[in-house]
């Protein structure tokens, strides 16, 4: 009876319990590794055993399969011959001379334990489909602080010169003119290098020299042209992650980017930590990726579940009606999945997959060209209802409406859509919109409720008289019945503590 | 607060008993916790919020088998703050075998704490294949289980009956939002520990709140 014994330094062969011999790796982790990936040769183990050919038991199933693979006929041990060999390691190990006595054995497991380790994880981040899972995060990253640093600019030089603000749309046209200096210092030449039109050049020409803004001190300008310096290398940072996010994508998941677009796919890439770990998941996963808040709602609550997270963002998702988004997310989660199979596997890329998505897609969008039944069913009057149940309902309406997705896509839709924003209307609601843009949760709340008042609320709040035109989306917080009693009262307080809930946010920035 | 039980663990600090370990690693801290000399011997200070074990000392373990020279199998060792105390306590000849198989927490587990503390063997493998475990030899007194898969109890059970000794203790983490968001966490604490059952004799369930909300602690012997 010969046992083949795969350990920590080496293969040793004990006949009846007795070493016959020592086999030890030349670098421990290094072959250790490539026995357990059968990879290794061998060759004198195997030719050593070679002509033994009878009564071989290893201890290992990679080492098994390396010796069938060479045509010597090998079994595995027992359970307890296993168990035996696992207790008594250490003293293996002296037996095979790989170490002089049990606690130089010990601390030579540790070092191995510690090389096999460390090697594992410089392999991980070896990975190409990490970097690209940094990169798309610092895109996104750039596109929060560059939006909070243009809002800050047109701010801060908008005391100088306010005209400017509602003119131009484009931030790096902005800051452009912002680097040339003030008011007085602005020629032709500045507009032209900016890109801009000559009759909106003139139009800049003529409002600056009647501007209502006031003077701003070297030392302040100094500062403000910097930040605006640093929105344009923000900019043009963005533009190359971009391109780089692209390419790689392209290299590492090529069908994944042909389904999802290199932008979203890197994003759920992100989400999911890895290519293999994005392929391991079932669609359904991938078709709620980045909804987590409201799925685990729907799961404790019995709420309607999301019908798309991340992949809102999606062209054909974003594109289609709000009835059809449902199914055509859970299309596209369900060939991204075998796309992203396909390219852990690096079998290179395959058109059958976006055709066929497309094909159902058109038959989606064939099939259900109204809107479903449950688009149609009117909301309840709010008024015949007590606070509590109301609120209820009105938060099941919404759902229904689709602002559920609206509320967990909608962030990261704003910033693939138009980089550096515009803003619009007066200094107020760009407060809001800023603010809302910034924050999670509570700003996105007031979205919804925006979104509800968009959809068909208009009428209701009519109805609702007097205190709910002035509370607007806000009626949600309001308690029951004895509201109206207090109403004036609320109002004030409420609408100021909302005031300054805003203002504080926008400060704190 | 039973302070009776082990004394040697508490420390005055600003005023307050706090839980802390003496430092194996002289000057060694693994997450800016305190350290802290007094007559001559340093102590770190264990900080029951970032640690399991510490918060269910908070709240009244009864059973302390962490003992100079145990030896210990731990599944889910994340970045080793809380192996790193029990390193402390079993000292240069005990021995832990720290499992895991995330590699970005795996990375700072062995920068920080593996690779100063020679009672540590760092494994990075998936707690689900026992078997395939490198460098890990003998059976162990204690295997403590801190793993967050909706499967931990199953796997933790799995692991036990390889490694650890008849009689041997059972420390495991019970995150009941990583078994089942939508059930009570009281009731899947009583879900996983009838399951225990079989194998086990249960001693004491702690609950970690306020330290750590919706977990609890699972004491048990090991009967085989």
């Amino acid at each position: 009876m010969y046992s083949v014994i795969l350990t920590e330094f080496g293969i040793v062969v004990f006949k009846d319990e007795k070493l016959e011999k020592a086999f030890p790796f030349k670098d421990a982790v290094r072959d250790y590794i490539s026995v357990k990936k059968k990879e290794s040769k061998l060759n004198e183990l195997v030719n050593y055993l070679g002509p033994l050919q009878r009564g071989i038991s290893v201890s290992d199933e990679s080492l098994m399969t390396l010796l069938k693979k060479n045509s010597i006929d090998a079994q595995m041990m027992e359970e307890l011959e296993l168990e035996e060999i696992q207790s008594t390691k250490p003293q293996i190990i002296v037996d095979s001379g790989f170490a002089k006595n049990i606690s130089e054995a010990l601390s030579k497991l540790r070092e191995f334990a510690m090389g096999l380790s460390s090697s594992k994880v410089t392999e991980v981040s070896e990975s190409p489909d990490l970097h690209i899972i940094q990169a798309i995060n610092s895109l996104d990253e750039i596109d929060k602080i560059a939006n909070g640093l243009s809002s800050r600019l047109r701010e801060w030089y908008g005391l100088h010169f306010p005209e400017l603000d509602n003119i131009i749309d484009s931030i790096n046209g902005y800051s452009q003119i912002v680097l040339a200096g003030k008011r007085e210092s602005l020629t032709k030449k500045v507009y032209e290098e900016a890109g801009f039109p000559d009759s909106k050049a003139d139009m800049i020409a003529l409002l600056a020299s009647k501007s209502r803004g006031g003077d701003i001190s070297d030392i302040n300008l100094a500062i403000v042209q910097s930040i605006a310096k640093q929105i344009l290398n923000f900019h043009d940072l963005r533009k190359k992650l971009e391109a780089h996010v692209e390419l790689e994508m392209e290299t590492v998941a090529p069908n994944l980017s042909a389904i999802l677009g290199a932008a979203v796919g890197a994003r759920i890439l992100g989400k999911a930590g890895s290519l293999k770990k994005l392929a391991s998941m079932p669609a359904s996963t991938i078709q709620i990726i980045g909804a987590e808040k409201a799925l685990f709602r729907s799961l404790k609550t019995g709420a309607q579940p999301p019908k798309h997270g991340l992949l809102f963002q999606h062209a054909m998702v974003h594109a289609a009606p709000r009835w059809q988004r449902g199914k055509i997310a859970r299309a596209i989660a369900a060939k991204a999945v075998i796309a992203a199979r396909v390219d852990v596997y690096g079998e290179g890329i395959n058109k059958m997959l976006l055709e066929k998505l497309n094909i159902r897609v058109n038959e989606i969008s064939k099939k259900y060209e109204t809107p479903t039944e449950r688009e149609t069913r009117k909301p309840e009057l709010f008024r015949e209802h007590t606070g509590e149940s109301r609120r209820r309902e009105g938060g099941d309406f919404r759902r229904r409406e689709g602002s559920d997705s609206r509320r967990e896509g909608g962030e990261s839709r704003r910033r693939e859509g138009g980089d550096f924003r515009r803003r619009e209307g007066s200094d107020s609601r760009r407060e809001g919109g800023e603010s809302r843009r910034r924050e999670g949760g509570e700003s996105r709340r007031r979205e919804g409720g925006e979104s509800r008042r968009r959809e068909g609320g208009e009428s209701r709040r009519r109805e609702g008289g007097d205190f709910r035109r002035r509370e607007g989306s806000d009626s949600r917080r309001e308690g029951g019945e004895s509201r109206r009693e207090n109403k004036n009262y609320r109002e004030r307080t409420d609408s100021k503590s909302n005031k300054n809930k805003k203002r504080s946010k926008f400060e704190r920035r | 607060m039973k302070e009776d039980n082990f004394e040697f663990f508490w420390i005055n600090s600003d005023g307050e008993k706090k839980l802390a370990t003496e430092n194996l690693v002289i000057g060694n801290q693994v997450y800016n916790e305190k350290l802290i000399t007094k007559k001559g011997t340093e102590y770190r200070l264990w900080d029951p919020f970032r640690s399991k074990l510490a918060a269910a000392i908070m709240n009244g373990l009864e059973i302390f088998p962490f003992k100079d020279k145990s030896s210990i199998l731990y599944l889910g060792v994340s970045t080793g703050t809380t192996v790193s105390h029990i390193s402390d306590i079993v000292g240069p000849s005990g021995i832990i075998f720290g499992v895991e198989h995330a590699s970005r927490v795996a990375r700072d587990f062995l920068d920080r704490v593996a690779s100063h503390r020679a009672n540590i063997i760092p494994i990075l493998q998936d707690a689900r294949k026992p078997k395939e475990y490198f460098s890990v030899f003998g059976k162990v007194d204690v295997v403590y289980v801190d793993i967050a898969q909706p499967d931990q109890t199953n796997i933790a059970i799995e692991n036990c009956k390889m490694y650890l000794k008849k009689d041997g203790y059972f420390f495991l983490v019970i995150k009941t939002r990583s078994i089942d968001v939508t059930k009570s966490p009281k009731r899947i604490v009583e879900e996983e520990i009838q399951r225990m059952e079989v194998h086990f004799e249960i001693l004491q369930v702690i609950d970690l709140h306020p330290y750590d909300k919706d977990h609890a602690m699972v004491i048990a012997k090991f009967l085989k």
